[in-house]
């Protein structure tokens, strides 16, 4: 049932309105943390509103204007939508306090530029989540670009800017591939709005322009483009090369770009692709989400190998994560219920898992300096919480029973079984090995070597969202069968997605 | 006088003689401006702005009527066409006349404090005349229903250009300008060229006239060598690549305020001639306009790549723009080429749209210039610390002209792209989304310069906004390339019937 709702207007408008308030009067060091914490807040209470609702079936609609006729900015709730929009808009709030505590040394100049844009990429994700057609997706996540480049040369040294240009080439550049994927399918199906189970397949056989039926070769060019353009975001392999260079940032913007907003924004574009553009019953009959696949096991593999090689701790960070987010995309290039449930619900269980490891990151970085993994040893008995809560991360990643990451795992082995490609399971188990391989080792020096140097006290507004964020592992890994926990958001999300088919 | 003002629109829009108006407006202001100044020189200014702006609310009736109406003519005297002249006023005729009415007034208003800097003081009155003569002429240029008419205007808008270029007196300028004026001579005369033949092949000026008779004449040499005088002359005018030399030079060296009016609107007057060159031979068989057509595809994909690759390299924030405006008419050109309705479409949008924005970004970097006397990027890294409101307009100009949507930029080239599909050649959608990553390349380079790096200069640390009459104007522009952008449907639903007459040679 579709009704008008200006929620998601005001979720976004919230957003926006920090981000003008901060730029207007964020030099007042009281004022900056208000507004910031007060948006996250308020928004958070917004997008939780539309939850109830959503999960009884409900879809929220707001159109809010048309330029080019029947192509227009819009937006519309559906419950894969709010999922991703839920997941960033919590850990907004965890980002800012700790970004607060975090930032609290630099110039005023450079924190309102900080938290100003931080607003405006918060603002962006949630125009990415709600978006109800394939152009206001693209509007808010060129938006997100534009937004995340200030962070991403925060520093403004010549690394940075270096990184910075790393960074735009690349997410341009597949920025430019989602718009000619973006002609394409208005030319081919004569609309981009989501929600029909499949643009193409009903544009398909008879296109309004005259295109008329599509080959196969013009719907092999139109997926290309379009999971290669937010593959780019994603940091599929081997697009994935902005992603470390950008570790140059402060640590909330590395938590921005691995679990708020950019990185996921990509693999949701491509959940978009899969599920509302292309549609499940066209991509069945397609081989295409073969390839995806493989490119996905690629990066699973691939991303884990190059992170076991780095000594510095931000950049093993960094190749995990290129590791970690293509098991949405493995999940989603499945095409059976039970990997669906995974592949939305992943976007929370990376999220959160890995912006603890951040958080920690930057904590000890703050604290002692150190940011190479040989010089840990020991810092778990200085900073216990922080080092707990990063066990507990690294845990959920190996997949221990219990914690987030073991239900993705489940999840994605019996969703390949079920499809009857065990070698995708085994990938699976692969990959938990390998990422047992490169965080123990880390755990193991932290506990178990004696303690070099003196490390300072992070302070609470750094430590509280690290056991926060870790207490979400927990809670991801143990309330699956709880009403409005986000597995049955999840699952309820891709129930109505393979519902739709069935009819 | 209540009764005057409960006037009703469509009785207002009734009244027959507003076509004519809008050109005696401003070209009978432009006379008088120099006898103004003999009396009372600090009114100049006030008068130019005066004359503009009744100059854009004269538009507003004749897009009333258009709308309701339709394209109708003028005849001036009540001679019978084809005998007579005749004012016509269509949708592309309508275009850019509402690009002249809504920058005119911005451009003036900005030229009161700036010229006074920029124009050495005895020449004042003479920039004045001049920038009205060229608007003048821009509007009888686009409504002008008669060959040679069409040349008049273009060489009132021509010579008041090369004049504009060198007023400011900077030798450079005047070098510039003296190049402009070569290359615009040949143009002139190629043109005229052209029209004599037609005349004599047809003994008709009037241009629908004349597209009529056409199509009867069995003399392929005559036709082909007018049609490819108009077509070469236009294009130089226009600047598409490899014509486009003499634009970097001339847009980046003039003042501020006429950078913007060349870049523009005066080009539009080639994109306008290459359209009515369009009308005229659409019916001839003998021709192969779909040849044609065939090269001028491939001129403007190449003005596009090219242009933005130009830019690319360059230091001066002028002259970036300047090869900018190369790429966008490379777009139009492109655009209009594909001869397919949604790519002809975008290209009118993208003529009307180009010109605003592109009237943004001169009028931005002109008040940057003003304030600090700096052009390069180099020399004006950290501006935006200074003067945070005009370059938060340049940085909202830069998004709208590389494309981002939902500003203004995006939708004609969203249309073009979708028009190359509808054609049947793929490739020229890429074009345009490889130009706008191209242009992407170096308007970043101007954002990061303006935001993301340490001032070196002491002019720019010490540097404040410009004065309220000349940034509302650039703050109000700016504003419009996201608001029309956001309004695009109106103008797409007013362009679809002209274009779909267009195709079918009902011009």
């Amino acid at each position: 049932m579709e009704i008008v709702d200006p929620r998601p207007l005001l979720a976004l408008g919230i957003s926006l309105a920090c981000a003008l308030l901060v730029f207007a009067t964020g030099r007042h060091y009281g004022r900056r943390v208000l507004w910031s914490m007060g948006a996250a807040l308020l928004k958070f209470g917004v997008v939780i509103s539309l939850l109830p609702g959503a999960m009884a079936g409900e879809v929220y609609l707001f159109r809010l204007v048309e330029f080019p006729p029947g192509v227009g900015i819009g937006f519309r709730v559906d419950l894969m939508g709010l999922f991703f929009a839920l997941v960033s808009s919590t850990l907004w709030i965890f980002t800012t306090i700790y970004a607060i505590g975090y930032m609290r040394g630099e110039a005023d100049r450079a924190q309102v530029r900080f938290f100003g844009f931080f607003a405006l990429c918060v603002a962006a994700t949630v125009g990415i989540a709600f978006a109800e057609n394939l152009l206001t997706l693209f509007i808010f996540y060129e938006l997100l670009t534009v937004c995340t480049y200030p962070l991403v040369i925060h520093k403004e040294t010549p690394a940075a800017l270096k990184a910075g240009r790393k960074y735009l080439i690349y997410t341009l550049g597949g920025g430019g591939l989602v718009l000619l994927g973006l002609v394409l399918v208005q030319h081919a199906a004569g609309t981009l709005s989501f929600g029909q189970t499949g643009l193409l397949a009903a544009g398909a056989h008879d296109g309004p322009l005259g295109g008329g039926p599509l080959g196969g070769g013009q719907l092999g060019l139109i997926f290309a483009v379009l999971v290669l353009g937010f593959g780019v975001k994603a940091a599929v392999m081997p697009l994935h090369g902005w992603l470390p260079s950008a570790m140059v940032a402060p640590t909330p913007v590395s938590a921005l770009l691995h679990a708020v907003a950019v990185v996921k924004a990509g693999a949701f574009g491509i959940l978009r692709v899969i599920y509302d553009i292309f549609g499940l019953e066209l991509l069945a009959q397609l081989n295409f989400t073969q390839a995806l696949a493989w490119l996905a096991v690629v990066s699973i593999i691939g991303g884990s190998l190059l992170a076991w090689r780095q000594v510095n701790l931000k950049r093993r960070l960094a190749y995990s994560t290129v590791s970690q987010v293509s098991y949405i995309l493995l999940a989603a290039s499945l095409l059976n219920p039970t990997a669906t449930v995974v592949a939305i619900m992943h976007l929370a269980n990376q999220g959160f898992a890995k912006i603890t490891m951040f958080f920690v990151a930057g904590a000890i970085e703050q604290g002692s300096g150190r940011t190479e993994i040989n010089q840990l040893d020991g810092i778990g008995r200085q900073m216990p919480w922080s080092l707990a809560a990063f066990t507990v991360a690294a845990l959920s990643f190996i997949g221990v029973p219990l914690l987030a990451g073991f239900l993705t795992k489940w999840l994605v082995i019996l969703g390949a079984l079920e499809g009857e490609a065990w070698w995708f399971a085994a990938v699976m188990v692969i990959s938990g090995l390998l990422n047992a391989v490169y965080w123990l080792p880390v755990v193991y020096r932290a506990y178990f070597r004696p303690v070099t140097g003196v490390v300072a006290d992070p302070g609470w507004l750094l430590r509280g969202p690290i056991i926060a964020c870790a207490a979400f592992v927990v809670l991801l890994g143990t309330t699956a069968h709880f009403h409005l926990l986000p597995f049955s958001v999840a699952s309820e999300a891709a129930r109505v997605i393979w519902a739709e088919v069935a009819n | 006088m209540a009764a005057a003002l409960t006037v009703s629109w469509s009785a207002l829009a009734a009244w027959p003689h507003w076509l004519i108006v809008l050109i005696l407006l401003p070209l009978g202001g432009a006379v008088l401006t120099p006898a103004l100044y003999a009396l009372q020189r600090r009114l100049v200014p006030w008068w130019a702005l005066l004359v503009a702006g009744l100059t854009a609310l004269t538009v507003l009736p004749l897009l009333w009527r258009l709308a309701h109406e339709g394209p109708f003519s003028y005849l001036p005297g009540g001679w019978a066409r084809p005998y007579g002249v005749e004012l016509r006023f269509d949708e592309f005729a309508a275009l850019l006349a509402a690009a002249v009415a809504l920058l005119a007034p911005p451009v003036l208003l900005f030229s009161r404090r700036y010229a006074a800097r920029a124009v050495p003081a005895g020449r004042l009155p003479f920039y004045y005349t001049l920038l009205l003569l060229n608007l003048g002429g821009l509007l009888g240029l686009a409504i002008t229903a008669d060959l040679f008419n069409l040349f008049v205007f273009l060489e009132v808008v021509s010579l008041s250009a090369y004049a504009l270029v060198a007023v400011g007196g900077r030798p450079v300028a005047e070098l510039a300008a003296f190049k402009y004026l070569l290359m615009g001579a040949i143009s002139s005369l190629l043109i005229l060229l052209a029209v004599g033949i037609l005349f004599a092949l047809t003994g008709s000026l009037n241009m629908a006239d004349v597209a009529q008779r056409l199509p009867a004449l069995a003399t392929p040499a005559a036709l082909t060598l007018a049609a490819a005088a108009l077509l070469v002359g236009f294009m130089l005018k226009a600047a598409l690549f490899p014509l486009h030399n003499w634009l970097p030079e001339a847009h980046a060296s003039a003042p501020g305020a006429v950078s913007a009016v060349l870049s523009g609107l005066v080009v539009k007057a080639g994109i306008i001639g290459l359209v009515r060159t369009y009308q005229l031979f659409a019916g001839v068989e003998l021709l192969d306009t779909a040849n044609l057509g065939a090269i001028l595809v491939w001129l403007g994909a190449a003005s596009v790549v090219m242009g933005s690759f130009f830019a690319v390299f360059q230091h001066d924030l002028k002259l970036m723009l300047a090869y900018s405006t190369i790429t966008n008419i490379g777009y139009i050109v492109m655009g209009w080429a594909l001869a397919s309705p949604q790519a002809m479409l975008g290209a009118s949008l993208h003529l009307f749209n180009h010109a605003l924005i592109k009237t943004t970004l001169f009028l931005a970097a002109g008040a940057l210039i003003y304030r600090t006397g700096l052009r390069t990027l180099e020399e004006l890294r950290g501006i935006g610390r200074t003067m945070p409101l005009n370059c938060a307009a340049l940085a909202l100009g830069a998004l709208a002209i590389v494309g981002v949507p939902p500003t203004a930029g995006f939708v004609g080239k969203w249309f073009i792209a979708l028009g190359a599909l509808q054609a049947g050649r793929p490739f020229f959608a890429l074009v345009v989304v490889f130009g706008a990553l191209l242009a992407a390349v170096y308007y970043v380079r101007i954002i990061n310069a303006f935001y993301f790096r340490e001032p070196e200069q002491k002019a720019v640390v010490t540097a404040r906004e410009v004065p309220w009459s000349m940034l509302a104007p650039v703050l109000l522009l700016a504003l419009l390339c996201l608001g029309i952008g956001l309004l695009a449907r109106l103008p797409v639903e007013f362009l679809e019937p002209a274009v779909a007459r267009l195709l079918d040679g009902r011009s």
